[in-house]
């Protein structure tokens, strides 16, 4: 059966004072107007939203919190998944819309990620490691990533200027993005060569930025110009130091695998993409992981410009984790939310043609939630 | 040094134990590795409440089957070095455990570490911290797991002579405490008798002008003194000295606690015949320890040392706390090593394992209402004084100050009004320094009249005297 | 399409030294076995459990956890979370799937926080600045409710304690639960102290450690699963116009009687929210087993004991059994399961064709009601 979806929704991703449901009512009142529905037509939610109660909010059962909003009672669901929150949110409702009789799902994804202090947030997101092994030696979750980029970078021959053009792509094409975190920003390859060391490899730009956010998108069983055609989740180990191979992340290719076959597609048609940049060397990794690229030889894809955005395979557009900005759960959403509107055509500036097939990937953890969405245009 | 469980049969691994496999429904063998190689290293930059001093390293470690565990260290390892341990080389040494999943093996590794051979071990006192009957989650009392631990790795040396010892605070119930705690289980599991320390035989010492008496145990068999860590609202933090407070008798307790505390501690541990400390931090407590009013502190480690001084030192600086004064004293009278740069640590690296902990409140109490003036008091008047405010929750009222003990100093007098004297020892004391008191209440009054006279100064706003 | 339940298992709900994922473990084999079927025919797992910041365990990333410990890199595992309804929300969740065999698993450790940890943590199920800042911790919530109801509807304490009673009776037969082999009289109960007036410390369900765990599936087996419904509803209960109906369950219930084709007369047993005692009274009428008011009339009457017309609670509820948060829905569904394969012990009911569970979050905010038909002999 089909699923299709209707409309987008998302706030600029910034840092801002407001509270998570002034975020949502805007979010949402785009994604009800870009579908020409009313709030009345949705029959389920499927929300991501992080909730351990350690932002100001102190909010820990999130559905009530958007049925009180929504001034309606109906089923709504929080999924949270860390960073891969977003797509987990929309691969939950696309199966939920499959299986049961229902018409319209909401799926939304939010977070109040800056109000935290530096110390409380990185100890948070710390908690996605595995406690005993990683949080108790100082793995946070640039440490666990700068790991898994410098065993990368060592096996495959790629270097720090590689990373450095991944960040100049995307904050070039977040310039043009009125939504990201970046936009008319001008960040040239030296602020990016010369920020500190966060963890090294990794340095300050090589490292998405944490803002605040809500993103929504309202799939469908009536048909519409776009078509979901393929979504898959999977979810691995915990802690990447158990993996045999620490550069590449199994459940990212597995779901990809799976999304291909259920598209009947491969990564040869896919026409744009936006993927999971938390840190510049993951760009790399997952153009591999994606199939966009033989093992180890995810750096000519930068190298030859061909993910810039007038190259064959434009990657993340938007402006990425890196320069739209990553407020955690909505990520994934907002990913779908560039697919949108660019088969639409109504990226302005950003604009890029023919796209006839789209992929999301979304991730959580050091690769231990990956999701894929393939998106079909009918225009 | 890197441990595995391994399903051999399906090719399964874990990182922690799991019983049998998931798949086959098969035994699980341990792999453990003895060599570890630096495949990787990465500098951090940002700190988080767990890990506040940066830069520090953290480094990825490979062993010989391609097993990999990431690992924090101050030093600037480079990708290809060898990893490796050192052992000991000095007598007051203190070794430090990260704990990874495997209680037992981090025993052995800490005790290999200060090359501990427990030779001329015929017999053993194993004395653990068993003051009140709490939960092992309560972090109040010794964690039973780590003296099941120790019980077996001991019958494996062909110890089998072996006593569990301790009493608990005056005021509570030595067995309902071993037995909330796991303890007597543990103990009745390897058939281990369990005796009382309040009860005991003492032996007569005379030292530096107290009369001690201290259980014969102490002199009759070789001591493994086992205490929680904890914060010590009174003595900074309750360690390897503090717990051995409890093999002397009630009366001998007093006499310390009289005169004071703080200097007679480090006087009294330099009395005793040496022993092994092994410190139980597997969780710890932090906050207003050392009774159920403080929280667990999680911290996974466990320490280890003959010198009970530096390794009370090394634990204060583990959770970034001041050098407590007993500690400072006992350096100064040449009872052990308590400044952080002469003491050897050898195992995890100390500055891996800082953070900041809650320190102890000296006021706290059980009952949002009553704050405690606490002058150093014997533990059967702290004790007797907390557990009259515990009884009183529920009630409501007016704010007032318990005051115990007999060694107060100006600042913790001064300002405070509606005191309450409890006990003799802060009756006569506070009277002789002319500080007015609302209520006095002997402690050999019955314990229903105690909390009541108590009650009616949290009920009566003005009340100024119990007439 | 309509999904059946092959196996079940759980922990025992108590005071647990292990960690979270050892108990989910011990669950799942348990499940697995009854299930008789291998993780590798798995194909979804939804997990619910709740972030604490106090428990020592400080894990985010739960579905990772459980892939680690599972040891299969091909099996998709989600994260639900619900306050207390998270179990039957997981349920609901993997019911929708349309995944052939799904493992649904609640989860939590509650005892390695201290109380009053464990009492912000569930304070912050409520909305932050009515009631969090006035002090309604999660028993002043339905102490409220359950002042509403007792006022308007003339339920006294002593109805309570009949709740209470039976729940502990029940729970006397269960291996299962915290109050196994423990003797509770209803003087113990009156006398309790105050924990949130009226309601006492044995009005309130045990906080306590636990796993329980489900494996559903296309496959025919002799367990339908004839209704499956969630709702969820406004936040704070003062928000509502009348505080004596949860309206989330009431909806939950018409819609799952109806999937069904079914009414509140055919249900032979159930297993209810009693996170606290006055709840339990309330639910009987969300449900349609009495009407508005009358609640009070089951328990007195008897009718809902273990010998009773309609047997609730045989497992002990929340109250007895113990409310590990997240895993409490799918223990509810456990219960159904023992009952209907006839390997319930010495709890063992006669009737059990239709079997109802009722898992509720926040006060009265979120709402599942499940369906059980027992199609075997």
């Amino acid at each position: 059966m089909g699923a299709y979806i209707k409309g987008v929704g998302m706030t600029r991703f910034d840092v801002d004072k407001r509270m998570s449901f002034q975020r949502i009512n805007e979010c949402v009142s785009e994604a009800l107007e870009s579908s020409g529905m009313k709030l009345d037509d949705i029959d389920a939610v499927f929300a991501s939203s992080t909730d351990s109660g350690r932002n100001e909010e102190r909010l820990k059962h999130q559905g009530p919190m958007l049925s009180s909003l929504f001034q309606k009672k109906m089923p709504i669901l929080n999924v949270p998944a860390g960073c891969a929150g977003g797509g987990a949110a929309l691969w939950d409702s696309i199966n939920y819309l499959r299986s049961s009789g229902c018409s319209n799902v909401l799926a939304l994804g939010y977070d109040t990620v800056a109000s935290m202090t530096s110390e409380i947030l990185t100890d948070e997101i710390l908690m996605g490691g595995e406690r005993i092994y990683e949080q108790t030696e100082g793995l946070n979750f640039p440490a666990q990533n700068a790991l898994v980029a410098q065993q990368y970078m060592m096996r495959h021959n790629a270097t720090e200027d590689d990373l450095a053009l991944v960040a100049l792509k995307n904050h070039e094409n977040a310039f043009d993005n009125p939504k990201a975190r970046f936009y008319r920003k001008n960040v040239t390859i030296d602020m990016i060569k010369n920020s500190p060391v966060v963890a090294s490899p990794l340095r300050l730009f090589d490292c998405s930025i944490s803002v605040d956010g809500a993103a929504a998108a309202i799939i469908s069983r009536d048909k519409t110009d776009i078509e979901i055609a393929g979504s898959s989740l999977y979810t691995s180990r915990l802690s990447a130091f158990e993996s045999e191979d620490m550069t590449t992340w199994e459940a990212a290719s597995l779901a990809a695998k799976d999304a291909y076959e259920e598209a009947s597609l491969t990564p040869e048609d896919i026409d744009f993409a936006e993927l999971h940049d938390a840190f510049t060397p993951i760009e790399l990794m997952s153009y591999e992981d994606l199939g966009f690229a033989k093992k180890g030889r995810g750096k000519e894809l930068i190298r030859e410009g061909i993910t810039n955005i007038n190259g064959k395979l434009p990657v993340n557009v938007s402006g990425g984790l890196k320069a739209k900005g990553h407020p955690i759960s909505p990520t994934g959403l907002s990913q779908v939310y560039e697919l949108v509107i660019q088969m639409r055509k109504q990226a302005g500036k950003r604009q890029v043609d023919n796209i006839r097939y789209g992929l999301a990937q979304n991730i959580g953890g050091v690769g231990t939630i990956a999701t894929v969405h393939i998106l079909k245009n009918l225009n | 040094m890197i441990v595995r469980w391994v399903c051999e049969k399906d090719k399964k691994k874990w990182i922690y134990p799991v019983e049998r496999c998931i798949y086959c429904k098969g035994l699980i063998k341990k792999q453990i590795s003895t060599k570890a190689k630096i495949v990787g290293i990465t500098k951090v930059n940002i700190s988080s409440p767990l890990h506040p001093i940066v830069p520090y390293n953290v480094i990825l470690l490979e062993d010989e089957f391609g097993n990999r565990m990431p690992k924090k260290t101050m030093k600037d390892y480079r990708i290809g070095d060898q990893y490796s341990l050192e052992k000991a080389k000095t007598d007051s040494a203190v070794a430090m455990t990260k704990i990874k999943y495997d209680l037992g093996d981090a025993l052995r590794h800490t005790l290999g570490l200060l090359r501990f051979k427990f030779e001329d071990f015929d017999n053993v006192l194993i004395k653990p911290s068993i003051i009140e009957p709490a939960y092992p989650y309560q972090a109040v009392d010794t964690n039973p797991q780590i003296l099941d631990e120790l019980i077996m790795l001991l019958k494996e040396k062909g110890i089998s002579d072996i006593l569990v010892a301790e009493q608990s605070m005056p005021g509570n119930d030595t067995v309902a405490a071993a037995k909330k705690s796991g303890i007597l289980d543990v103990c009745l599991k390897h058939k281990i008798g369990v005796a009382d320390l309040g009860k005991s035989e003492y032996v007569e010492k005379e030292h530096e002008g107290m009369r001690l008496e201290i259980a014969k145990e102490v002199f009759e068999r070789k001591v493994i003194n086992l205490p929680i860590m904890k914060t010590n609202s009174q003595v900074g933090i309750s360690g390897a000295m503090e717990n051995m407070i409890r093999v002397t008798s009630p009366k001998t307790q007093k006499e310390l606690f009289d005169k004071d505390i703080e200097k007679t501690l480090p006087l009294f541990v330099k009395a005793l015949p040496g022993f092994l400390t092994i410190g139980d931090a597997v969780s710890g407590m932090q906050g207003d320890g050392p009774t159920s009013m403080g929280e667990p502190a999680f911290l996974n480690i466990l320490y280890a040392s003959r010198d009970p001084v530096a390794l009370d030192a090394v634990f204060a600086e583990t959770c970034m706390f001041p050098l407590p004064k007993c500690l400072e004293e006992a350096k100064n009278l040449g009872v052990g090593k308590a400044d952080i740069g002469e003491i050897e640590i050898v195992g995890d690296e100390l500055d891996t394992a800082k953070f900041r902990l809650k320190s102890a409140d000296r006021e706290a109490t059980p009952h949002s209402r009553i704050r405690l003036l606490d002058g150093k008091a014997d533990p059967a008047s702290f004790n007797g004084a907390l557990k009259m405010c515990s009884s009183l929750i529920g009630i409501g009222g007016y704010e007032l100050y318990l005051a115990i003990g007999r060694h107060f100093t100006q600042e913790q007098l001064h300002g405070k009004s509606r005191i309450v004297a409890y006990g003799s020892d802060a009756i006569s004391v506070l009277k002789n320094r002319g500080i007015g008191v609302i209520v006095e209440i002997p402690e050999n009054a019955y314990d229903a009249e105690k909390i009541m006279m108590l009650k009616s100064v949290i009920e009566n706003k003005d009340k100024t005297s119990l007439k």
